[in-house]
Parts: C-alpha cells; structure tokens; sequence
C-alpha cells in the first residue's frame, strides 16, 4: 500500500509540471498571439475586399498602414523567451535575433509598401503588392513559426 | 508559285509547332514542377529544375531528377513520344520504370497536346547539368523491376476523358485538379502498397510530401474546407493566402508560387468550382 502510494505520488509529481504547461495561459504568449492575430485579421479583410472586389475606398492602403505600424509591436512582444507547450514560436527566435529582426523589417517595407501602391490607384501594383505582403509573413514564419506538423494546434 | 510554296509550308509548320504559351500554363498547373527544384536544400537560388530535392517517402528518400534541356543529364535529349510515355505509363526512353514518387498515376491523364506544349516549354528553359541521384531506400524499394508489380495494383495509364454530362467549367476543373495539379498525389492519403486511398479522395493525409501534412480539401464544413466559399479557394490559390489572413507554408507555398499563382483566372475557377462538388468527407488530419 505504502509502496503503491509512493509510486502515485512520484508519478503525481512527474506529471505537474507538463500540467502546468499544457494550461497554455501563460499571458506573455498570449499576448504575442494577439498581437500577431492584429495582422492576420488585417491581412485577411485586405483580401476579403480584394476576393469579392468590394468597394472599399481607401480601406486597403488603411489596413496596410495598420499592418506597418503593428510591425513595432512584434519584437517586444516577443523580447522575453517563454517556454511553454502553447506557443508555436521557434527558439530560432532567441538564437539568432538579428534575422528575427530583419524579417520583421521586411514585412514592415512591404506592408508600407502595399499602402504606397494602394493609394497610387494601380490595381496591378496592389495585387502584387498584396503578395508580396503575403510572403512576407512566411519569410518570418518559415524559419521562426513552428510548422502546422509540430504545431499546438494539432496535438 | 514559290510564294505560295512558302505560305503552305509556314502554315504547316505553325500548325505542328508546340504552343509555348500552352505550355507554360501547363507548366502552372503542374504547380511550377517544384519538386524538381532543390529550394529546401539549396535556397532560392536552386538551379531550377535541376533536380536533387530529397523526396521522403514512407518507403524511403528519393531525389528528384534533373528535367532541365541539358543533354547529358536532363531531359534534352527526349523526343516528344519518349515525354509522353515518361508522363503517361511512367517509363524511361529505355523502357525502364520510374518509382511513383513521380505522380505519373495523376499525369497520365494529360492530353498529347498538353505534353508536347509542356516539353516544349521546359525545352526553352536554361539548361544545368547536375547527374541525378539515387534514391536512399532499402530494398526492394529501389529495384525498378518491382515497379511493375506496384503498377499492376496502383495504376491505370490513360487520358482522362471528359464527362459530357458535366459542364465544360466541371470538366476543366476535374482535368486540372486530378491531372495536371496532381492534388491527390499529396492530399490522398495511401494503402498499404503506397497506391492512392480512392476510398477517401482528396481527403487529406498524414503522410503528405517531405513528410507534411497534407489537409482535407474536400468541401467538409468540419474537417476539410467546407467553409471556404469559390472567391477563397481562387484567392488562396493566386496568393498562398488564407480566409484568416495566415500564409502557406511547405511544399503548398512553393507550388502555389512557382506553379498555381500563374495560372490564368478561368483556370483558378474551374479549380475552385470543382473542388466544391466533389464528395465532403469528414477526415480530421492531425500529427501522430
């Protein structure tokens, strides 16, 4: 009895920590994700008035100055390393910093860059701004975002 | 008379002439023949076409050959009918045959007309001379020999044929999607033998290309990508863009880039258009 309430406990005390883990509250990631679902969600009305050839005057180079300026956003939301079960964030990030920082910059240019385009009126600019944009968002997510296959999400 | 001799004989030769343009939007709808191109290994600036990407398989790694005009160790030296029986019956001008890591199950189904164009335009691609690689995989699953055995259960060689009682828009679409896109090839998942799982098409597979996961395109609202109306498909395809805004990543991303991207809008259509017809099938794909 003794020997088996030992070996519950030690066996309790083994599976805390991932528990703890595996909550994926921790507020830091949190954060992070909503900061990054600011430019999904702009990313995805850019191409809801692109898809179904909306008339949005002005709302494209607006959602792609918002995409721009929450470029700032990301690199302290991501400064302090966590390490947690709920977070797709590579620790790519941590080693090499500098690339972190250049992708950010790139998607930063092309998101100004799409505002620019926009708000010059060419339609074919825009398009292939807008997928610039879009690899852009792969250029960092590629080397620093954990692929769908060790994802989260699909655990 | 020589005035008219030369007419004639410039019609003639329009007439047999490839279409490049054709075949370039073959090309496209191939998704860009990506495998054949190293970028996981050597970076966007991969020589294009020139095989050497690792392939995994649950059967091994095998690399993907050099389709680039070179003489020596591309496809340079291939006549038309030497293409269309690599494409159609996955055989080599020397009769061997290729391992089905090749999607010749899917290309099969392409017409004449579509091939030769498709030559054609990697014909006027630069040329590399990089010697093809042999697969890592044990055996027999490096003894072309037992391809045939393999091609007895798994393949049926032949053109795909349109279906007169669907619309041109559903035959076109069809056309693209199981022949030329070859989306079964990853997005079917596999018996035992490594044929396609006809039971569940196009619903997803856990053992996709490089060892990806390849989602359910069928259009289940829960599992696959039911909720993703006509304008998201063609978007997606145009852009690797989601109807959340999220990017593509993994072999998906380069052939929407390379190949997909590039296709003329009414292609993107009949993509889209018959992707939603075909049967929903609720099959969550998710990692081990």
């Amino acid at each position: 009895m003794i020997r088996l309430f030992a070996a519950t406990s030690f066996a309790a005390l083994l599976a805390l920590p991932s528990l703890a883990l595996a909550d994926g509250d921790d507020p830091q990631v949190q954060y992070r994700q909503s900061v990054m679902s600011i430019i999904g969600t702009n990313m995805a009305a850019i191409g809801d008035i692109l898809k179904h050839r909306l008339t949005m005057p002005g709302a494209i180079a607006n959602h792609a100055d918002q995409m721009a300026e929450a470029a700032a956003l990301i690199a302290p939301a991501f400064k302090k390393q966590v390490a947690a079960e709920a977070t797709d964030a590579k620790a790519e990030i941590w080693q090499d910093w500098a690339k972190f920082e250049a992708a950010i910059e790139d998607y930063r240019s092309a998101a100004s860059a799409l505002a620019e385009a926009n708000r010059s009126g060419d339609a074919a600019a825009t398009g292939q701004a807008v997928r610039t944009l879009g690899k852009s968002c792969g250029g960092c997510h590629k080397p620093f975002r954990k692929p769908k296959e060790e994802s989260y999400k699909n655990r | 008379m020589r005035l008219m001799l030369a007419l004639v004989v410039c019609l003639l030769a329009a007439e047999a002439a490839a279409d490049l343009e054709n075949g370039r939007r073959v090309f496209a709808a191939t998704g860009g023949c990506t495998c054949h191109t190293n970028y996981p290994g050597e970076g966007a600036d991969a020589p294009s076409l020139a095989g050497g990407r690792a392939l995994e398989t649950p059967f091994g790694v095998f690399y993907s050959t050099n389709i680039t005009r070179d003489r020596e160790t591309g496809i340079g030296g291939w006549s038309d009918a030497d293409f269309i029986r690599a494409m159609r019956e996955g055989l080599s001008p020397a009769g061997e045959n290729y391992f089905p890591v090749f999607p010749y199950p899917a290309f099969t189904g392409l017409s004449d007309a579509d091939l030769v164009d498709l030559k054609a335009y990697l014909d006027s691609l630069p040329a590399t001379q990089r010697e093809n690689r042999p697969p890592d995989a044990p055996f027999p699953f490096t003894w072309r020999a037992a391809v045939s055995g393999w091609k007895w259960l798994n393949f049926e060689p032949g053109r795909l044929e349109p279906n007169p009682a669907k619309s041109p828009v559903w035959n076109r679409g069809r056309y693209l999607v199981e022949a030329a896109a070859h989306c079964g090839e990853c997005h079917t998942s596999r018996t035992l033998t490594g044929g396609l799982n006809e039971s569940i098409p196009l619903a997803g597979s856990r053992d996709g290309p490089e060892g990806q996961l390849a989602p359910n395109i069928t259009p289940d609202a829960k599992t696959g990508i039911g909720q993703w109306d006509r304008a998201d498909l063609v978007w997606y395809l145009e852009t690797g863009l989601k109807p959340d805004g999220d990017d593509t990543q993994g072999l998906m991303s380069e052939v929407i880039e390379h190949g997909y991207a590039n296709l003329p809008a009414e292609d993107l259509e009949a993509i889209a258009f018959y992707l939603r017809t075909i049967p929903a099938i609720e099959n969550a794909v998710v990692a081990d």
